[in-house]
């Protein structure tokens, strides 16, 4: 151990109850997969609210949606697929050693995320402007449909629940930076950058099947 | 992907270009009149193609020992149970009933 200091560095990150890096790497990863197991069936509760209320009023959906504008929709969605190629491309980037590439795809990650929710306040403070608010709080007065509220609240549950992770997600890659600064990332231990790309993929996936149930509706 | 595995270059670049094709499509799809339910069915079947490609390919399930898979199919089975049981009342109802004003 004494003249093997340069192994025992590389492999400062195993705890002692694993075989090698690679069955840490797995246990991680399965861990990762049953929480994202979790976060779906909490959106999944929210897409059963969107279709109980879609199959009771379906015209409803359909006056609502057209308030929505299928423009930013669909520009935040290519941002969100780019943020998605970046982040996959910083996890390749640790498997090939290369720490400059790390920071460049992450810092592109948050750039893109950063434009997702820049575009979504636009979105959102367009629609205060218009009184177009969840429940009680709405007061716009240009969808005939008096159940226009329900469809309020389900929009900005969905999207704002979508938001937050957006955020938690720029938290966790900018930690990510800090950290990949310091040159903790190699092609042996890359388990934080490959857990947070995970988690991102699970918000760009959300956000793929958001956009044609909110935006795209006849 | 294990971790020996390094992310194919060429394969990220294909799948995001895929997901953006798609994207285009089902935006081009909603200014297309199909009759009444299969707007909606294409719009959710290419959605569901491209959350499938971000899986396989940026997820890297599809390099992955195949319990992962197993794991989040398990999530779509449970969603399904959950929409199935509550559309088996929702759908049903005679009377629904006044749950706001």
């Amino acid at each position: 151990m004494a003249n093997n200091s340069g192994a025992a560095e590389k492999d400062a990150h195993l705890a002692h109850h694993f075989v090698d890096s690679e069955q840490q790497f797995e246990a991680s990863k399965l861990g990762m997969w049953v929480f994202l197991v979790t976060e779906i069936l909490f959106f999944g509760g929210l897409f059963v609210a969107y279709i109980v209320f879609r199959s009771w009023h379906p015209d409803l959906f359909e006056q609502a949606a057209m308030t929505l504008d299928t423009t930013l929709g669909a520009v935040n969605t290519v941002v969100l697929i780019a943020s998605s190629l970046t982040i996959v491309l910083a996890v390749r980037a640790a498997q090939i050693n290369d720490q400059r590439q790390q920071l460049i795809m992450l810092g592109a990650t948050i750039a893109f995320a950063i434009t997702f929710m820049v575009i979504k306040y636009f979105e959102y403070t367009h629609k205060f402007e218009y009184g177009m608010l969840p429940a009680g709080l709405y007061t716009y007065d240009g969808i005939e449909h008096e159940l226009a509220p329900v469809f309020y609240s389900i929009y900005y549950m969905m999207t704002g629940l979508h938001g937050i992770h957006v955020i938690i997600g720029i938290g966790l890659i900018g930690w990510l930076m800090v950290r990949a600064a310091k040159g903790t990332f190699h092609s042996n231990y890359f388990t934080p950058i490959e857990i947070v790309a995970l988690y991102w993929h699970l918000v760009d996936i959300i956000w793929i099947f958001l956009f044609p149930l909110l935006y795209l509706i006849e | 992907m294990s971790l020996n595995h390094v992310l194919p270059f060429k394969t990220m670049i294909y799948t995001a270009l895929a997901l953006l094709v798609l994207t285009v499509l089902t935006v081009a799809v909603y200014y297309i009149d199909f009759p009444d339910p299969f707007n909606t069915i294409i719009a959710l079947g290419i959605a569901t193609v491209k959350a499938a490609l971000v899986c396989m390919f940026f997820m890297g399930l599809y390099w992955d020992t195949k319990f992962n898979t197993l794991v989040l199919l398990s999530s779509l089975l449970f969603f399904l149970i959950m929409i199935g049981i509550i559309l088996l009342d929702t759908l049903f109802r005679e009377a629904p009933f006044q749950i706001y004003g």
